[in-house]
């Protein structure tokens, strides 16, 4: 732990102590973390370190073996992963997984098919926008696998975004794209963060994280190793020794 | 006594056709709804050649082992096979497996159906079974055959599934698909050869049960389909040695149920071991959690 | 046209009360349960009915409700026992409890009539009636094919894990689909019955379940109309091509086999695909545009 800032806002989203043993492996290995209103969070780590599996924890998908999530000053450690969804968290997935045989539009309107009625209404109204921004209104009557890669990335994200979470988690929102619509998906990241979006990132394009979140966190074995602004994680030598490898100083 | 021989009789029976399915479905994941079939219409056709000719039991039951390796293989080329290559998932094939080996089952039900009226038929052979005294207890010449070669082929399928090579490459993917291709196992190869041993399998089970029974009707392998899943579950799936177990069980639990003359609830026997298994021990007898694929 | 119905009135009774035990089957399919307790409720159904009009003297109405209720309740009851299986393995768990069923019917003594089953179960039902149920029963499916409805339950289907994530109660979903599985097939088992006034064990078999399964391959499992096409196609292809009423079970298996290699979503999935390609063929010129850019 390197700062550990006294905020007077009551946090977000509060991680206390989560582990995650598939039998001997030990994917998430006590994790602590609190998550302010009104920033990009993001995480960096090298493969098969655990940051799907935290984020698998975090929606309660993925059962933990210990540890507790407060979501605005509400424990939701054994509630189930609907009822993440519906107190305002979303999440995007690491492989894309949208229902084949619908189209792109009704992969997004999924995104709010079991949230409060009104709620659905006035998302089904905001839905060419969401579309719009997202560059896939063009394309809303095809099916994912007319698709490119990077386009069914885009129908991921906009499911997420069409209920207006106020924590979204992103699993690697941007594997699969040129450096172009990387620029573009950071760009939204930003404008969501100003409508009010809390986002948390599990990346692995350093480059865009240090340019897109306002604070990183470094994983490796599952603990954390390092957190704080992009730059000082970046530069931490736990992190250069883990994440880019021995002799790989320069590249940050 | 008696009983318990006339026990492990049946139960050879119902291991020699439950082997075929249980290896096939334990190691390559293929629940073959086919199979049922294949060892109606290999013993069908051995019927057909020798309303011809006369054979020797030998003969015949060569005949009925290459009918059903043959179907059996050709089953896995033109539709299971192409099945698996066109599904997205395990999952999504599993179901159109199921499907397509219904559909190809009735085909040569309709036929062998057609060409008997629906009635049994059976073999006209130089053999002629004889019954034999062992200790006190009697047993016909097939019925020896039937144990001698359901506990053999039980056995040593599974010290070869346990030793060999190829044993272990075929449960190797029964356990991982994906990392035994990586391996250089031919996937494809190694399922059209497990197929058709099954369906070898499936016809000496034809052959031997008209043998015994003197003649079958063209409907008996879909009863038996039924209570060799029963066995395949409650011995475990992909345990070799579990099959071997569960045709003896049931077979024993069906004898008892016959001697105490409750004769009609003599099929709730493997419906009720199905379900009951499933529910309180899934992986059944001898099964790992892991090997089971769902 | 009155006497092309007056000629066809059994073909079409057949028809609608095949449709509503396919949509029994249908039904846990499309929440993605492997679940053929449908069939079982149709016994279930059909024999309370028979027994409600028969040995009670209840009038046709309250009898049919009696059976489609009581089908629905224990088929529900199943679906809470089996429901941490999956795949094949609650198929087959399913299947045994269908089996169970006509094994109970065949020993319930005085109350089923054994093995010889019920007779002069005279219900009142026209076919206008028996089509009126039929269409509400669909109406009411096509709320559950429909817009929001439609997608959190192919989710709940395609990717449970998804649809818990996007707050879609799976547990629940999948249970229902067990009780309304029961009503559907309770209702079917029940007309049934009582329009052919007799229900026997022998026909609450495994060759029902695969007729309803095959019809919803066939057709299409993703929606009831696909269950309507199969059903028709079963019904009424004898009666179309004399060539087909004579290999009538070899058409059959070969257009199930086919069927499952070829048509994933049945005849209808190959109509909606068709219209699919049809209706965005500039928008998948322009994807095309796109994508060559980049
Ligand atoms: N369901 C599971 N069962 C057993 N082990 C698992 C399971 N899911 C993940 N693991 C293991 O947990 C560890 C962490 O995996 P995880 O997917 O969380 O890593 P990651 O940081 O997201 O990696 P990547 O960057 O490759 O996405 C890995 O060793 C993985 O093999
Ligand atoms: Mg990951």
């Amino acid at each position: 732990m390197t700062v550990t800032t006294e905020m007077p806002t009551a946090p977000l989203m509060e991680v206390r102590d989560v582990a995650v043993h598939f039998g001997g492996v030990k994917a998430v290995d006590g994790i602590s973390m609190k998550l302010e209103p009104g920033a990009i969070y993001g995480v960096l780590g090298p493969n098969g370190s655990g940051k799907s599996t935290l984020l698998g924890a975090m929606t309660r998908l993925t059962p933990m073996t210990r540890g507790a999530f407060v979501f605005e000053g509400t424990d939701y450690t054994r509630k189930p992963a609907r009822a993440v969804h519906r107190m305002g968290i979303a999440r995007t997935f690491q492989t894309v997984r949208l229902l084949e045989d619908r189209s792109v539009r009704d992969n997004v309107l999924l995104g709010v098919d079991a949230v409060g009625r009104s709620q659905r209404k006035e998302a089904a109204a905001q839905v060419s926008d969401v579309l719009e921004r997202l560059g896939i209104l063009e394309i809303e009557a095809l099916r994912p696998d007319e698709l490119s890669y990077g386009m069914q990335r885009r129908v991921e994200f906009a499911r997420a975004i069409i209920s207006r979470p106020r924590l979204l988690l992103l699993d690697e929102p941007t594997a699969g794209m040129n450096s172009a619509e990387r620029e573009e998906i950071g760009g939204l990241m930003r404008q969501l963060l100003a409508e009010g979006i809390t986002q948390f990132i599990v990346e692995h394009d350093v480059q865009m994280m240090v340019d897109t979140c306002d604070r990183l966190y470094a994983m490796n074995f599952g603990k954390l190793i390092a957190e704080g602004t992009p730059t000082e994680v970046v530069r931490h030598p736990a992190v250069q020794e883990a994440y880019l490898g021995k002799g790989a100083g320069q590249h940050a | 006594m008696q009983d318990v021989l006339n026990a492990a009789t049946l139960g050879s029976i119902y291991l020699l056709f439950a082997l075929g399915m249980a290896l096939v479905w334990g190691t390559i994941g293929i629940l073959n709804f086919a199979h049922g079939a294949t060892f109606m219409f290999s013993a069908f056709i051995g019927h057909l050649v020798t309303q011809r000719v006369e054979l020797p039991m030998l003969v015949i039951v060569a005949i009925a082992v290459a009918v059903g390796a043959a179907m059996s293989a050709l089953t896995q080329l033109l539709a299971f096979q192409p099945i698996l290559r066109r599904a997205k998932s395990q999952h999504a094939a599993e179901m159109r497996i199921l499907i397509g080996g219904i559909g190809i089952a009735a085909i040569p039900l309709a036929i062998a159906q057609r060409e008997t009226r629906s009635s049994p038929f059976g073999f006209q052979s130089t053999y002629s079974a004889e019954v034999m005294e062992i200790f006190g207890l009697r047993i016909t010449t097939t019925g020896m055959i039937i144990v001698l070669c359901g506990l053999g082929i039980g056995i040593g399928l599974t010290v070869w599934l346990r030793q060999s090579r190829r044993g272990l490459a075929l449960r190797a993917i029964g356990v991982d698909p994906e990392t035994t291709a990586g391996m250089g196992v031919n996937r494809p190869a190694l399922a059209f050869g497990t197929m058709a041993v099954a369906g070898g399998l499936a016809g000496l089970a034809g052959a031997l049960l008209t043998f015994q029974l003197g003649a079958i009707a063209p409907e008996t392998g879909d009863q038996l389909l039924i209570k060799a899943f029963a066995i395949i579950v409650l011995g475990g799936l992909g345990s070799m040695a579990g099959t071997v177990l569960g045709a003896y069980i049931l077979a024993g639990a069906e004898s008892f149920v016959l001697e105490m003359n409750w004769g009609t609830w003599v099929d709730a026997v493997s419906f009720g071991l199905i379900f009951l298994i499933l529910l309180v021990r899934p992986q059944g007898l001898l099964g790992r959690k892991e090997v089971r694929r769902t | 046209m009155s006497t092309w119905y007056d000629m066809n009135v059994i073909l079409i009774q057949t028809t609608l009360t095949t449709l509503l035990l396919a949509l029994s089957i249908q039904v846990p399919l499309r929440f993605g349960v492997f679940s053929f307790a449908g069939v079982g409720a149709f016994g279930i159904g059909g024999y309370t009915a028979a027994i409600a009009m028969v040995r009670f003297e209840w009038s046709t109405w309250p009898a049919v409700a009696l059976g489609a209720l009581l089908a629905g309740a224990i088929t529900l009851l199943v679906g809470l026992v089996v429901q941490r299986l999956t795949g094949l393995y609650m198929g087959m768990a399913t299947i045994a409890f269908t089996l169970i069923v006509s094994v109970l019917a065949v020993n319930g003594g005085d109350w089923t009539g054994g093995a010889m089953g019920l007779y002069g179960a005279l219900g009142e039902i026209s076919i206008p009636q028996l089509a009126v149920v039929v269409l509400v029963v669909v109406g009411l499916l096509q709320l559950t094919e429909l817009s929001s409805m439609g997608r959190r339950v192919d989710a709940v289907r395609d990717d449970p894990e998804l649809a818990n994530a996007v707050g879609v109660n799976v547990v629940l979903y999948r249970r229902m689909s067990f009780l309304v599985s029961g009503l559907i097939g309770g209702l079917a088992g029940a007309m049934t019955t009582l329009l052919r006034t007799t229900i026997t064990p022998a026909e609450v078999n495994f060759h029902l379940v695969i007729v309803s399964l095959t019809a919803i391959v066939v057709g299409g499992s993703r929606s009831w109309v696909g269950a309507l096409i199969g059903s028709i196609i079963f019904v009424w292809l004898p009666t179309w091509i004399a060539f087909v009423a004579e290999w009538e079970k070899v058409a059959y298996g070969f257009i199930v086999a086919a069927a499952a290699i070829y048509l994933p979503n049945g005849v209808l999935g190959v109509i909606k695909d068709g219209w699919h390609r049809f209706r965005t063929r500039d928008e998948r010129a322009r994807a095309a545009a796109v994508a060559e850019e980049a």
